[in-house]
């Protein structure tokens, strides 16, 4: 579970890392429907108590809080200057109005904007915490060269990334935070302070079950004084039982389908195209997706129904319904995940949803005979070859068009072939 | 024969009196693997299809001698269950749990290492050697799939396995032994390390690996060849070469982040060792006989 920039620094906030002061403005909903005057209002109010808590010698910055990286390139984030508090709050107000703007054409849910202090930048760093799954120990990244693409630089210039490895029992040690800033070339000050900022996030990274903790880039500011200049927090889903801090939202999730699955415990992807695919087990599943590709069609979404989920398949038809798809493609090769059970589950999804476009079966394993019958006998054809099925699938969708991944012509009207693959 | 598990592999099972637990423990019994004893905290003194239960595995071990754990625990408690094995001396633990939290997976592994232990999975189908013994929930009574025979197979995923196997047995072969590594992004044990194993084993001919995007698995045993440490013929299938950047494809460990996880780089590292890769599962089998001739399948 990715947390949104703001999230994320309150957490770090909490553990004592140093973050700007920040006003919080909400907006929620997609950037299209935003009332924009309502909004640039708060903001330029919330830039205004900035400025009269800690002074006019800094500008404001506008981000918005969004899911997606590379939000400067983006127009996402907007520097608001001026000469005065007056001048700076305004600025402020109009550079809310381009962010909201620029969230507008990207697409984006945009939950809210950070109105936060700026700070003089002298120098960028990178630091992040995250597992080292080759080893089974836990590590830190860090870099001089804040700002940039971290796995751009890895591969490119692998020397300039600091690398520490922690004993996943005996933790970190604060030699080897030490170690990390001087490795930086800072001056002893700001490498004590860089080494202490690598303790907090150590601790929160642990604490908090994540997968990702990073600040990127860690700003060095004029005054020597070490800030965070944004911050990347991913929990871990696996871990939620026990971190009751976190639950599932839908501002963290890119459709209402993709919400909802996440919620039922269905895994779940969300594309565009004209395949709404229904399968069990993630390698099969991301396999099916592969063929459909290779074959020229598109996949409306990714969506497994295995494992524990086997019972659901109504749910899991009801989700592939939400999207405009003009096929469901079912596959599945299960040993726990019954076929005969899938196979009642997808012809009582059926009965009940009626579904306005063909179901395209490929159900094999455990009990597969039953689940034939049962096919069968509910007018469906039940295939068992995989590219067999795709292919399949393909051609009800309105055939192969070049092979295209997300992209694809809206949902055609699929009510004659869906009698013909029923009756 | 085999590798990790065999006949004589005596099992323990954790969790045993649980309703997966007893069902699998009578599929392992019914395929003739070995198991000894069970464990459930509170219930020592019962016996599941005739495995005496125990309230700890050192219980077990010290009775009955066993020396594989087959774990039947949720996710959160498998920590725990996998620590009173390795505490109880045991070395070979599979566990299946789907979810075991990241933090808990790298604490797994590295407490199996600091002993010399081997576990396998979570977020996976199991071990199996058909027709000697299983520590897994595979459906060995598929016979297109689960056929003895002398191909390793290695995996991330249990579904796909199905899948890519039954292509393996169709053009006649069978398995030696099949490792299903499982979905996580930080399993027990890895693809590589397994490797030896199968060039020891005189009745492996050739290991088949079903991988998938993200991490560096692949690229390992990629490695392992390129060093000479493998040199049996290996074909992989690998799973998410359409898919994109930065989206997690059903298992947790299956996601491109920044550069690395790549099946393009994955098919470049295995074929540039010299391997072979089916870009669907149906050329898998044909790809594995043009690189066997003469061999007992």
């Amino acid at each position: 579970m990715r947390r949104l920039e703001h999230q994320g620094k309150s957490v770090f906030a909490e553990a004592g890392i140093p973050v700007p002061p920040s006003r919080l403005v909400e907006v929620g909903g997609p950037a299209a429907a935003a009332d924009v005057d309502a909004i640039a209002g708060h903001v330029q109010q919330a830039a205004a108590e900035l400025v009269a808590a800690h002074g006019a010698d800094a500008p404001v910055v506008v981000k918005a809080q969004v899911m997606m990286g590379g939000r400067g390139k983006a127009g996402l984030i907007k520097v608001a200057q001026g000469p005065n508090a007056a001048e700076i709050a305004g600025a402020a107000a109009a550079a809310a109005r381009t962010v909201v703007a620029s969230a507008a054409g990207v697409g984006v849910d945009l939950p809210a904007l950070l109105v936060e202090r700026g700070v003089e930048i002298h120098q960028e760093l990178y630091l992040s915490v995250t597992a080292d799954a080759a080893a089974g120990r836990f590590v830190i990244l860090a870099c001089a060269e804040g700002g940039v693409e971290i796995e751009e630089l890895a591969a490119q210039r692998p020397e300039a990334i600091h690398r520490v490895s922690v004993d996943p029992f005996r933790g970190l040690q604060p030699y080897q935070a030490r170690a990390l800033g001087f490795a930086m070339g800072l001056p002893k000050a700001q490498a004590m302070a860089f080494a202490a900022i690598v303790q907090k996030l150590y601790q929160v990274f642990r604490q908090h079950d994540a997968e990702l903790a990073e600040i990127n880039p860690l700003f060095v500011t004029a005054d020597g004084e070490l800030v965070a200049g944004d911050a990347k927090l991913m929990i871990d889903d696996n871990s939620l039982d026990r971190q009751p801090g976190y639950q599932l939202q839908r501002d963290q999730f890119e459709s209402d389908a993709a919400f909802e699955a996440a919620r039922e415990g269905i895994p779940y992807v969300q594309f565009d195209g004209e395949i709404s695919l229904m399968c069990a087990g993630a390698g099969l599943t991301t396999t099916v997706f592969d063929l459909v590709n290779l074959e020229g069609g598109s996949v409306a979404n990714y969506l497994e129904f295995g494992g524990p989920n086997y019972r659901k398949a109504g749910r899991a038809m009801e989700l592939c319904l939400k999207n405009r798809s003009s096929v469901i493609l079912v596959v599945t090769f299960g040993t726990i995940a019954r076929a005969d059970v899938m196979a009642q589950g997808v012809v009582d999804a059926i009965r009940e949803l009626k579904p306005d476009r063909p179901i395209v079966t490929c159900i094999r394993g455990t009990n597969e005979e039953e689940a034939e019958r049962i096919l069968r006998d509910a007018g469906l054809e039940p295939l068992f070859d995989t590219e067999e099925a795709v292919r399949r699938a393909i051609a009800l969708s309105g055939g192969a068009h070049g092979g295209a991944s997300t992209t694809g012509p809206a949902a055609t009207s699929s009510g004659a072939s869906a009698r013909e693959a029923r009756s | 024969m085999s590798i990790f598990i065999n006949k004589e592999t005596r099992i323990v099972v954790q969790g045993v009196t649980g309703q997966e637990g007893s069902f699998w423990t009578k599929h392992m019994l019914d395929m003739g693997a070995t198991v000894v004893a069970g464990v459930t905290p509170g219930k020592e003194g019962q016996d599941v299809h005739g495995v005496p239960v125990f309230h700890t595995v050192a219980g077990a071990v010290e009775t009955h001698a066993a020396d594989a754990a087959m774990l039947f625990v949720p996710p959160r408690f498998t920590k725990d269950a996998i620590y009173e094995a390795l505490d109880a001396g045991i070395r070979k633990i599979v566990t299946i749990a789907d979810g075991i939290p990241l933090h808990d997976q790298i604490q797994i592994r590295a407490a199996a290492q600091s002993v010399g232990a081997r576990v396998v999975g979570g977020n996976t189908s199991g071990v199996i050697s058909p027709g000697q013994s299983m520590l897994g929930i595979f459906p060995y009574w598929i016979e297109r799939v689960y056929k003895p025979g002398r191909i390793g197979v290695m995996t991330r995923s249990g579904s796909l396995t199905n899948e890519v196997t039954a292509m393996v047995v169709r053009e006649g072969f069978g398995v030696s032994t099949l490792i299903g590594v499982g979905g996580d992004p930080v399993p027990g044990s890895r693809f590589a390390e397994f490797l030896e194993e199968y060039q020891a084993d005189d009745d492996t001919d050739a290991v088949v690996i079903v991988g998938e995007l993200g991490g560096t698995m692949e690229e390992e045993v990629a490695q392992a060849i390129a060093d000479g440490r493998f040199t049996k013929p290996l074909v992989a299938f690998l799973a998410g070469r359409t898919a994109p950047k930065g989206k997690r494809m059903g298992h947790a460990g299956a996601i491109v982040t920044g550069g690395t996880g790549t099946v393009e780089a994955k098919i470049a590292a295995l074929e540039g060792a010299g391997a072979v890769v089916a870009e669907r599962p149906s050329h898998v089998g044909r790809l594995l006989a043009e690189r066997i001739t003469g061999g007992k399948r």
